[in-house]
């Protein structure tokens, strides 16, 4: 399906951070990733605060004249689906994670870029899109 | 299945109308009804104006501040429910949800801005204008104003009004369209939870009735009107005759230029919002495209290529840029021009009549519509149709876009594309318009600027919001003293 207007792009947005929100909400409850536990709830928490930055820029950062079609943009590359029912071991858990975060910062790299007629909401964009930086240099550690 | 019907609000209370009559209230994408509106009377309009006068007094001695306070609350409750406004609003007038939002945030906006009070309702002082006499101007609100709304932005219009005039401290009374009241109703319940004094703001539904209730009660002091200029002049007229204020916002002809060193690549998006956003249905939509020179046979065939891309649906749906018209009523008037455009000769290269959208075969939708070769004198290009239908009419120069867009019936809004800074300044010198876009297709001032055109798109002298606002719902009251 395609992005083409500012609100498709902040509400797949949302939508990968609640699918962010699921994987890290099951996999700090799963008590075979214990020792992961601290990692994936503070991963949950970041989450939810770019949920809340991703709605406040939705609501905030619309300009109603210059609210302009946008073009070659689709949901399809992002649509893959990481379940992280289906990781067995610490290391497939973290694999899961990086694959998520990945395809969640390429999203936010590329909306910026499609969205720049509307600056505060490609910086926000951008923004967001370090935080999933900083997880997977976290992951990367590990 | 019964349809909702709307109520009235007045002194804190959601009221029946006292009516026989009532109009039904559509779902433009579908074309099917969603609610009933009453269409009030004079004596529901008298009971509004009854508990916003008694309102008055102690609301005009409640501190600015305290009244910013209220203000403030309506902020966070609106962000809360912003989503739902927005919703609402595009579920009844059909425009894209993004738009949706874009009115919702520029209705809170001017909440923002009018919660400035302080500073923007001071007054002024001078000591020693003779000797030992100082002189003081004292703006002073006046008591009960009202506001008759259009359509077309359902959620943002009263609001370049009612939140100055409330926080200056009068008291206040909406109108919304009969269209669509479904916005404003939902905007009242949400007003009601941050508990503002009953009879401070009401609200009343309605048609004809109700607009010459407002006109002739003795007990309003000013009305604000946005809508067709017939309407506006009919406004003004009335409310001269029964000595209120007024500011009558009106119609629209809006003329878009396209110099020859215009960036097109660039430009083209914000082009094609113009025209096409809100189905055309804004008193700032570009109508009249005007390429200038050489640049024209490129320009209209980039621009076609654009508006066929453009998505048509119903508004709730997140690929939709543009949606339908408001009415079926409207979708005939806008059918009605483009038979005319045919009828004069106008050249037509995009029609966007019997145009289908999937799945929403009642819906009120008029596709993308493209006239070339249309000339000044031609229907099309004098009158407003509040569609999305595009009028092209190519100029030589300079001169001959200025010479247009002075001799519509209108001056709205005009607006250049061009990349020098000379003929942008010629141009905004010249033109008559009152709102000027340079590069932009929608020259829609924010809330902290003035909003409202000149010749037969304005009645009045004061334009909605900006800082003129406090003059439109004040009086400055001049005291001069001496003590012996």
């Amino acid at each position: 399906m395609p992005l083409i207007s500012f609100g498709s792009i902040l509400s797949f947005a949302e939508a990968l951070e609640k699918q962010d929100e699921a994987f890290y909400a099951a996999a700090a409850a799963n008590p075979a990733f214990a020792e992961l536990k601290d990692l994936f709830d503070q991963f949950l928490k970041d989450t939810r605060k770019n949920i809340k930055n991703v709605q406040r820029t939705r609501r905030e950062n619309v300009t109603e004249m210059i609210l302009e079609p946008i073009k070659d943009f689709t949901r399809a590359p992002f649509c893959e689906e990481i379940d992280p029912a289906k990781a067995k071991t610490s290391a497939e858990i973290l694999d899961a994670a990086r694959c998520l975060e990945k395809k969640t910062e390429r999203y936010y790299t590329e909306a910026s870029v499609k969205i720049k007629a509307l600056s505060e909401v490609s910086r926000a964009l951008k923004m967001i899109g370090k935080k999933h930086t900083a997880h997977l240099k976290k992951l990367d550690t590990l | 299945m019964s349809l909702p019907m709307m109520k009235n609000y007045i002194n804190g209370d959601w009221v029946d109308s006292n009516t026989a009559t009532f109009g039904d209230v559509w779902n433009p994408a579908k074309g099917e009804k969603i609610a009933q509106v009453p269409y009030g009377t004079k004596e529901d309009v008298d009971a509004a104006v009854k508990a916003a006068k008694e309102a008055y007094w102690e609301w005009r001695t409640t501190p600015p501040l305290s009244r910013a306070r209220y203000l403030f609350r309506l902020k966070d409750a609106f962000e809360e429910n912003f989503e739902e406004i927005a919703e609402v609003l595009t579920t009844e007038q059909g425009k894209a949800i993004d738009e949706s939002r874009g009115e919702v945030r520029r209705m809170i906006e001017n909440v923002e801005h009018a919660t400035g009070v302080t500073t923007l309702m001071c007054g002024y002082t001078l000591e020693d204008i003779a000797k030992d006499i100082d002189c003081y101007g004292h703006r002073q609100p006046m008591g009960v104003f009202a506001a008759i709304v259009p359509y077309n932005f359902p959620a943002m219009v009263a609001w370049w009004f009612l939140p100055y005039a409330l926080v200056s401290g009068n008291t206040y009374i909406v109108k919304p369209s009969e269209q669509v009241p479904m916005t404003q109703t939902k905007i009242f319940e949400i007003m009601e939870e941050i508990g503002l004094p009953e009879g401070v703001v009401n609200m009343v539904h309605g048609a004809h009735d109700v607009v010459n209730g407002l006109l002739d009660h003795p007990d309003i002091e000013g009305i604000s009107f946005v809508g067709a200029s017939p309407t506006a002049k009919y406004i003004y007229q009335q409310c001269c005759a029964t000595g209120k204020r007024v500011q009558a916002l009106g119609g629209a002809k809006n003329i878009v230029a396209i110099m020859p060193d215009a960036d097109i690549e660039q430009g083209m998006p914000s082009l094609t919002t113009s025209f096409f956003g809100c189905a055309g249905q804004r008193c700032l939509s570009g109508s009249v495209l005007v390429p200038v020179g050489d640049v024209a046979d490129e320009l209209v065939e980039k621009f076609v290529a654009a508006s066929k891309d453009i998505k048509v649906g119903n508004g709730l749906d997140e690929q939709t840029f543009m949606g339908p018209v408001i009415s079926a009523a409207h979708k005939q008037r806008v059918l009605d021009y483009i038979e005319k455009g045919v009828q004069e000769g106008a050249k037509l290269v995009l029609d966007g009549r019997d145009f289908k959208v999937e799945g929403y075969p009642e819906g009120f939708f008029v596709g993308p519509t493209i006239f070339d070769n249309v000339t000044p004198d031609m229907t099309i290009a004098s009158e407003e149709i509040f569609g999305p239908v595009v009028s092209i009419v190519r100029a030589k120069n300079l001169d001959e876009v200025i010479s247009l867009v002075n001799t519509r019936n209108y001056a709205n809004a005009s607006c250049i594309y061009t990349s020098s800074g000379a003929t942008a300044r010629e141009f905004k010198y010249r033109v008559k318009p009152s709102m000027v876009g340079i590069n932009i297709g929608i020259a829609a001032p924010m809330s902290f600027f003035p909003f409202g055109g000149a010749g037969n798109s304005m009645f009045g002298d004061t334009k909605g919001h900006g800082q003129e606002i406090f003059n439109f719902f004040t009086d400055t009251k001049v005291v001069i003293e001496r003590w012996f």
